[in-house]
């Protein structure tokens, strides 16, 4: 069954729809080398490559985990120099000094990864920059090791096992094995359900990490495989250079490699050595023009942005989908994956108790306890800022919480990540819509599946099974972007629903929802409850969650005021005071609703 | 690309023809077939126009320029200037390109010591004399015989440089504030080992990076050492700062600059009040003057490049002159040259270039000093060391 | 008295920071784009300066008001041609249009002007005052009174008046301001105006005391994006102080310990202060946009 699941065609991690016309063009350039190239032309190819290398890694961090890393020229820097130091100061040859400028810059991505990972984007962005520059500093000054400013020189050609590349044509084809054999890796890397995560982990990192996705040890490896492909690049570029001086490790390189992973296109290997070639060959065709030519190239750079925003890669496809539109992929044939096998447990399905949260001072959630039973749909209400949102935050350890336990499934799991949680067995919703803008419906249920099927195809099967089972078939191949709210919030049921999760936690679902629709979306939920999933749902429309829930609990100012039946709770008098009460002014949590 | 100086053309219509050259030649360049068969020296110019270095970089290619449009009758030279950045790759780069289109005879190559490092290794391959006047030692002391320096080396500018403090002005404690590039970090190591031979240390010593704007702190730090002279190796832009904030806090500590401070656009930035009691070493100082083969270079110099030449530009112009005058005389092939470079003598207009077997030509160098009331050094001291058998 | 002293410069070298940080931010703001080519609009501020006084022997404080109206039209020019192409694309190609800008812009100086350092005129005069034993130049006080001017001037401009309101709501949230009636394109442009001025003001003052070089802006738009995350991303109190730290660092603790010891403290303060504000000193201002 598998086998006649037709998934991505395998060149889509590599390019695209754009396949033919890079693979024409990279046979042009091959034969160009091959055939017409002076040794000035394969220096260039040369140079190309490496950077191709360097740009290739870039790719994974910035690309695919979508963090701005300035440190890429630092490593290759790094790289460069521990072949400068281990191969023309300690006399190691090739064999020796490749792998040590690989495993050099990873050593230092893995020990400065502990603080420098969690901070966000341009601090994150600031930190690694930081980093490069003490690097660069102590390059400069510990001249003993380094040689100072005037750096390393006298670097050996490549030699390996008695086999000289030397230079022009051998030198050139050696080093483009060397990026055909990265671009290889890193497509292969990309694949399967890296390729559903990644575009998840970059736009909605915390949805990413409800779906069990472990968002920390994507960024660590993508952290050090760029810090690997960038010493192997430093290490050629040393042999290439022959020498090895600061310049190595200052921020225009940095710059170079960001422009040509933007260039050839974010996140594509393809785009990486598209960029590399046209970023280094452009400044060479101006030569001619002595001291202009940099002047053109910025505005040829310039031009190349503007007109290929999404670059080079990018456009091509982009061009090819409107001039030849593509036929949509065809849909696997769904697949029941049968209920997960989970290990036996008593009591509720989940159970929190004395959970409680500040901020600022202010107890956002004070001291809950609840639980819930396999089969139950528990209703949570409660005024604004009373702590409803916060309190399924602490629950899926988006927020950690100050004091109280969590137990899923009878195993404690209090503190654990986002994402071991999830995959404990509790899906979550969110109140804004978090489907991935890229993709249609059918990846982005796939990428729900991601952690338990690992391969593609049949996350695929499985995935239309369950959109299937939300109605929701249909919608399989619309790309989400253009969903409208209520097929999202089916999708997006699909997607938390394909997990077959223990315990759903879904917040405001009908928000948005025409009644037709939220008639549509009780039914669902009830079936999902009839199926064993324990429901907490965080809700205003009381018409909407009244006639659903089991069990109704309501929260003021982080506290649990009453609970009961849908009845006990329509009747409450504390309840009533909450929501109208002239005693009880809108309360003024600073935490989300 | 840019400067195909042909030297058949007649001299006075050069300089209207150079202002039209980088348009047309930018025009040509594609339409150019790229190895120049028909002309029998092909001498190009790979030196950084951009960056950092663009200052010293551009001086080095008008004195190259200047000197290959004075070619001596009868010699066709075919050139062109090819940016080589900062970084070593662009000037490997460049030389591939360069040999590409015809093994050159000689190349007028960058200033920067990393770059010519990077050079050597390609240049020893292709048998391509290299002429520059960097002044990083290394590149002399690798045993490339394809290397020749048209600039006193650090050895020689820095020897000078202590000599004239310790000697010249009775000074013991100098204090030492170098740039933290290539060529500080050499100077640096120079003038240690310098005043070390004449019995002196250093009270003070610190590099400077040249992104530094404010130079007061190094100044108190230095003045704090109570030194009795204050010993630049500096940038141009550093040199001037460094100098007029010392003229600000009323410094009256003597000043000994590096070469950078003899070049005009770095006096340009001071004034010359600022200026009075400053000297510095450097090879020459082609402004202020001196022999009549010296004024007409300067009076040609200012008349084609629009602005002052300083000694970087008059090493270039002697280094490519020498070439020159080798193939005149009948060295026309990269070895003929290389050999020729090697083994005689030639007076330029800075002083009389000889090798001494490992390609340093260049073995004086002179202090200037400025009066305060003009921005032109006067030269106050030759230093020549002794000239090699 | 020399801490006096020192404290004066790095002041005065702050107060100029602050003004490209400034632009940076303001841009930043405005567009949730990076403007990697503001250290070379104070370049070309300087050489601007440089040449308008070539032809216009006045003092630098008579060409301030002339630099900034021309920068204001090259930030026009700026957001015209390497912004708004690209409003709705991804964030990151602005990055690189503005980095192409910066290319753009050194390498027609070097064209323009040549290689050479150039110095821009003295606000007032080139004197030095002497303060009870302080000997401060002139221009350093100039420069912390105008650059400080031009710092209430902005918040003035952002705070109080309608136009601010305008650019404020720009910057907030283009969507619902244009839903308001907000030119939001002019807005854009505007503010780009705003900030290539500051960046020119910048470029008259530094180039004055320190010199202009056709790469000096390199180190600059380094410095603008410390300062500028280091305050807290979009704020413009904290790209401010971050500034005068970045000074603080580059003049007073240099005046204790060595150029490369100070610049090395201060990437290692940076990442002390990381560690413990995650989001910099201020916190987050301009957001998930950003």
């Amino acid at each position: 069954m598998r086998d006649r699941v037709p998934w991505a065609s395998s060149w889509t991690g590599i390019a695209g729809g754009a396949t033919p016309a890079l693979v024409l063009a990279g046979a042009l350039v091959a034969a160009h080398a091959v055939l017409f190239a002076d040794p000035y032309g394969l220096r260039v190819l040369t140079v190309a490559g490496v950077y191709a290398l360097a740009v290739i890694g870039y790719q994974m961090i910035f690309g695919k985990a979508g963090a701005l890393s300035l440190a890429q020229g630092t490593f290759h820097g790094l790289g460069a120099y521990a072949t400068g130091i281990v191969g023309s100061q300690l006399g190691y040859g090739f064999a020796v000094t490749f792998p040590v400028s690989i495993l050099v810059p990873t050593v230092l991505a893995l020990v400065i990864a502990a603080p420098v990972l969690r901070l966000e984007s341009h601090y994150f962005a600031l930190a690694t920059l930081g980093i490069g520059q003490v690097a660069l500093l102590g390059a400069v000054e510990w001249q003993g090791v380094t040689g100072g400013s005037n750096g390393i020189a006298g670097v050996a050609a490549i030699e390996l096992f008695g086999w000289r590349p030397g230079r022009g044509l051998p030198l050139a084809l050696f080093v483009w094995a060397l990026v055909a054999a990265g671009a290889v890796i890193a497509w292969r890397y990309g694949r399967g359900w890296r390729r559903l995560a990644f575009p998840l982990m970059r736009d909605n990192p915390a949805a990413a990490r409800a779906l069990g996705i472990d968002i920390d040890r994507l960024r660590l490896e993508t952290f050090a495989l760029s810090a690997a492909y960038a010493g192997a690049a430093g290490a050629l570029a040393a042999h290439i250079q022959r020498v090895v001086s600061p310049e190595v490790l200052e921020f225009p390189v940095m710059v170079t490699i960001l422009t040509m992973a933007v260039i050839g296109g974010r996140g594509r290997v393809g785009g990486a050595i598209a960029g590399a070639l046209l970023l280094t060959q452009l400044p060479e065709w101006f030569r001619g023009w002595e001291r202009g030519y940099l002047l053109l190239y910025g505005v040829v750079l310039l031009a190349v942005v503007v007109a290929a925003p999404w670059g080079l890669v990018g456009a091509l496809e982009r061009a090819r989908r409107r001039w030849l539109p593509e036929r949509p992929r065809p849909l696997p044939v769904p697949v029941d994956p049968g209920p997960r096998p989970t290990p036996p447990f008593r009591g509720p399905m989940l159970y929190v108790a004395g959970l409680s949260k500040s901020f600022g001072g202010v107890r956002a959630v004070d001291g809950v306890s609840l639980w819930i039973d396999r089969g139950e749909i528990l209703g949570v209400i409660g005024p604004n800022g009373s702590g409803k949102t916060t309190l399924i935050n602490l629950m899926t350890s988006l927020e950690k919480p100050d004091g109280g336990k969590l137990y899923v499934r009878g195993v404690e799991m209090t503190g654990m990540p986002t994402h071991r949680i999830a995959r404990g067995g509790v899906a979550r919703g969110f109140q804004m819509a978090s489907l991935p803008p890229d993709g249609d419906a059918l990846d982005a249920v796939a990428a729900g599946r991601a952690m338990i099927d690992k391969d593609p195809s049949s996350a695929a099967a499985h995935a239309l099974h369950f959109l299937t089972l939300t109605g929701a078939a249909d919608l399989a191949r619309t790309p989400c972007s253009v969903l409208p709210p209520g097929s999202r919030r089916r999708v997006e049921l699909a997607r938390a629903l394909a997990r077959q999760p223990g315990a759903l936690l879904l917040d405001e679902p009908a928000a948005g929802l025409t009644e037709a629709e939220q008639a549509d979306l009780a039914g669902q939920i009830r079936s999902a409850a009839a199926s064993g999933v324990a429901v907490l749902i965080v809700e205003h429309n009381m018409p909407f969650l009244l006639p659903l829930a089991d069990r109704i609990i309501c929260l003021d100012e982080g506290r649990i005021i009453a609970e009961g039946t849908p009845d006990a709770i329509r009747r409450d008098p504390a309840v009533m005071a909450a929501y109208l009460g002239p005693s009880h002014p809108e309360p003024a949590h600073p935490g989300p609703a | 690309m840019a400067d195909k100086t042909k030297n058949s053309g007649n001299p006075a219509l050069r300089p209207a023809l150079r202002k039209v050259l980088p348009l047309a030649a930018a025009l040509l360049a594609s339409v150019i077939p790229p190895a120049a068969a028909a002309a029998e020296l092909n001498i190009p110019v790979l030196v950084p126009v951009t960056g950092f270095l663009a200052l010293e970089g551009t001086s080095q290619r008008n004195g190259a320029v200047l000197a290959l449009s004075d070619a001596p009758a009868g010699l066709k030279v075919e050139s062109e200037v090819i940016d080589t950045g900062t970084a070593p790759e662009g000037a490997v780069t460049a030389l591939e390109r360069a040999a590409g289109r015809g093994t050159p005879t000689a190349v007028a190559a960058s200033m920067l010591g990393t770059q010519m490092l990077a050079m050597l290794p390609l240049a020893e391959e292709y048998g391509v004399p290299l002429v520059t006047v960097s002044g990083t030692a290394s590149i002399t002391e690798r045993g490339n015989p394809w290397v020749f320096r048209f600039f006193p080396g650090d050895g020689v500018t820095k020897t000078a440089h202590a000599r004239y403090a310790v000697e010249e002005l009775g000074k013991r404690r100098p204090a030492v504030i170098h740039q933290t590039t290539a060529y500080g970090q050499s100077g640096q190591a120079h003038l240690r080992d310098a005043f070390a031979k004449l019995g002196v240390e250093p009270v003070f010593e610190e590099g400077v990076d040249p992104g530094i704007r404010d130079m007061l702190p190094v100044l108190t730090k230095a003045m704090a050492a109570n030194p009795d002279v204050l010993i630049l190796h500096l940038h141009s832009g550093p040199t001037a700062l460094f100098i007029r904030q010392a003229a600000a806090m009323g410094i009256t500590v003597p000043i000994v600059a590096g070469s950078a401070m003899h070049q005009p656009s770095t006096a340009a930035l001071l004034e010359p009040a600022e200026l009075k009691g400053v000297c510095a070493e450097s090879s020459a100082s082609p402004v202020s003057g001196g022999t009549p083969e010296l004024e007409r270079f300067t009076a040609d110099y200012r008349a084609t490049f629009k602005t002052e030449p300083d000694a970087f530009a008059l090493g270039q112009y002697d280094g490519i002159r020498m070439v020159l005058d080798a193939a005149a005389k009948g060295a026309e092939t990269p070895e003929a040259i290389r050999d020729a470079l090697a083994k005689s003598t030639y007076q330029g207009l800075a002083m009389t270039y000889r090798s001494d077997g490992r390609g340093n030509m260049a073995h004086s160098a002179v202090i200037v000093c400025y009066d305060g009331a003009s921005r032109v050094p006067a030269v106050v001291k030759r230093y020549d060391t002794a000239a090699p058998p | 008295m020399i801490v006096a002293q020192l404290l004066v410069n790095g002041l005065a070298l702050g107060a100029a920071y602050a003004l490209v940080a400034l632009g940076f931010v303001l841009v930043l703001n405005a567009t949730g784009a990076v403007n990697f080519a503001q250290g070379d609009l104070v370049m070309a501020g300087g050489f601007l300066a440089v040449a308008l006084a070539g032809s216009l022997p006045v003092p630098g404080i008579v060409l301030l008001p002339l630099v900034m109206g021309l920068m204001a039209l090259l930030g026009l020019a700026v957001s015209l041609l390497a912004y708004l192409p690209l409003r709705n694309r991804p964030p990151v190609s602005v990055f690189i249009s503005t980095i192409a800008v910066g290319i753009i812009l050194q390498n027609g100086v070097i064209l323009l002007f040549g290689p050479e350092p150039k110095a821009a005129p003295a606000l007032f005069g080139a004197t030095t005052v002497s303060l009870g034993g302080l000997v401060i130049p002139e221009q350093s006080i100039a420069v912390i009174a105008v650059a400080g001017l031009l710092i209430l001037g902005q918040h003035w401009l952002f705070a109080r008046t309608q136009l601010g309101r305008r650019l404020r709501a720009t910057a907030q949230d283009p969507e619902m301001a244009r839903a308001c009636g907000i030119p939001v394109t002019a807005m854009i442009a505007l503010t780009f105006a705003v900030g290539a001025a500051l960046a020119g003001a910048a470029g008259l003052l530094l180039s004055n005391q320190f010199f202009v070089t056709p790469s000096s802006g390199a180190g600059l738009i380094l410095k603008a994006y410390i300062a500028v995350t280091i305050g807290g991303w979009g704020s413009v109190a904290g790209a401010v102080t971050g500034a005068l730290l970045i000074a603080a660092f580059e003049v007073v603790a240099s005046a204790t310990v060595s150029y490369s010891a100070a610049t090395a403290a201060l990437y290692l303060a940076v990442l002390v202060i990381l560690t413990f504000r995650p989001q910099g000193l201020f916190g987050e201002a301009a957001g998930a946009r950003a």
